[in-house]
C-alpha cells in the first residue's frame, strides 16, 4: 500500500463514527459524575503528637553522642584491660568538657510520595541531617567530635477524594 | 462552563470511543459499559484540579479493568462472549446506508490480532498520539507505529470491498 492509499484508507476509517452511545448507560454516566470541585488544598498541620515525637528526634542524635561519651568514660574507668593508667592523660584524669558545641548539617532534601493502606497518595518531605557534637576540654587539650546522620521524615499533604 | 457541563462536554466527546474500546476489551456490552463507567469515574476522580484527566489515562484504565474483569469473571465472560456472537451490539454509528459496511468493519476488526485492533482502535477513533498509545497500552510507542501499519494494511484485506 503507498502512502497515499495508507493516507486515504485511514481518512475513510476516520469518518466511520463509533455508535453513540446507549441512551440509558449515557444517563448513567451522567448521574455518575464524580465530585469534581476544587479539592481545597488544605496545608498539613502536624497533629501534637507529631510535633511531640519530632521534637525528641531532633534531639536523639546530640543526645546519643553524649550517652556514648559517657559510656567510653565509663568503660575506661570501669574495664580492668584499659586502666587509668594506660590512658592517655585526658581520660585518665577525667574528661572535662569545657566547650560543647551541638549542631546539625542540612545533607539532604527530598520529596517522596507514598500510598497509605486506604490507598490515598500521601506526600512527605524528607531531610538527612548530620548532627554534630563537639566537646573540648581546654585544660587537656583534648577535643572530641562526634557526627551521626539522622533522617527527619515530615507528612506534608495527605491527598483525600 | 460548569463542573457538570464540563463533566457532559467531556462525556459527549470521548464517551463514545471509550465505550467502542471497551467493547473489544471485554466482548461483554453490559461488562464494557461498567469498565467504561468505573474507568471515567476513578480517573477523574484521581485529578485533583479538576481538569479532564490525559485520555491515555483513561483508556489504560478501561484496560486494566477489563483484564481484572476477565480474570475475575473469565468463565462468565466466556460464556457471554459466545452468547453475544448472534448479535454483538453496533459498534458503529450507522445510517441505512452505512449499515452493512460498518458491520464489516466491526468484523474486520473483530478478525484482526488483539495487538493490531487496539492501535487501531485508539489512533483512528480516538485521536490518541503514538506516545499516548504506548502510554495507554504500555508498549513503546515506535512498537504502537509498526503495528498501527501493519493492522492497517491487514484490515484494509478484510473491508477491501467497500473501500476502494
Amino acid at each position: 500500500m503507498s502512502e497515499k492509499e495508507f493516507e486515504r484508507y485511514e481518512a475513510e476509517l476516520r469518518g466511520v463514527a463509533p455508535a453513540p452511545l446507549p441512551e440509558h448507560f449515557l444517563a448513567r454516566l451522567q448521574a455518575a459524575k464524580p465530585e469534581m470541585q476544587m479539592k481545597e488544598r488544605r496545608p498539613f498541620r502536624p497533629s501534637d503528637e507529631w510535633q511531640s515525637w519530632s521534637g525528641m528526634l531532633r534531639w536523639l542524635g546530640p543526645s546519643t553522642a553524649l550517652a556514648a561519651i559517657g559510656l567510653l568514660a565509663f568503660r575506661a574507668e570501669m574495664t580492668p584491660g584499659i586502666s587509668a593508667k594506660k590512658q592517655p592523660l585526658a581520660i585518665a584524669s577525667g574528661f572535662k568538657a569545657d566547650n560543647v558545641q551541638v549542631d546539625e548539617d542540612l545533607v539532604s532534601s527530598f520529596d517522596l510520595v507514598a500510598v497509605s493502606p486506604t490507598g490515598q497518595p500521601v506526600r512527605f518531605h524528607c531531610r538527612q541531617w548530620r548532627d554534630q557534637l563537639v566537646a573540648t576540654d581546654s585544660s587537656h587539650g583534648v577535643k572530641i567530635e562526634q557526627s551521626n546522620p539522622r533522617v527527619e521524615v515530615v507528612p506534608a499533604s495527605i491527598e483525600t477524594y | 462552563m460548569s463542573a457538570d457541563s464540563e463533566w457532559a462536554a467531556w462525556l459527549a466527546q470521548h464517551a463514545p470511543a471509550l465505550l467502542l474500546f471497551a467493547r473489544q476489551q471485554t466482548g461483554c456490552e453490559a461488562d464494557a459499559q461498567d469498565v467504561v463507567q468505573e474507568a471515567v469515574v476513578e480517573s477523574w476522580r484521581r485529578q485533583n484540579d479538576a481538569t479532564p484527566p490525559p485520555l491515555a489515562l483513561v483508556y489504560a484504565t478501561v484496560r486494566r479493568r477489563a483484564i481484572d474483569l476477565a480474570r475475575r469473571d473469565g468463565r462468565r465472560l466466556d460464556r457471554e462472549v459466545a452468547a453475544h456472537l448472534d448479535g454483538p451490539p453496533c459498534w458503529f454509528d450507522s445510517g441505512v446506508d452505512e449499515r452493512e459496511r460498518n458491520l464489516l468493519i466491526q468484523r474486520a476488526m473483530n478478525n484482526l490480532p488483539e495487538i493490531y485492533r487496539n492501535v487501531i482502535m485508539l489512533k483512528v477513533w480516538s485521536g490518541l498520539t503514538f506516545a499516548e498509545i504506548s502510554e495507554a497500552l504500555e508498549i513503546p510507542a515506535n512498537t504502537a507505529a509498526s503495528r498501527y501499519r501493519y493492522g492497517l494494511i491487514e484490515l484494509r484485506k478484510w473491508t477491501k470491498e467497500v473501500f476502494a
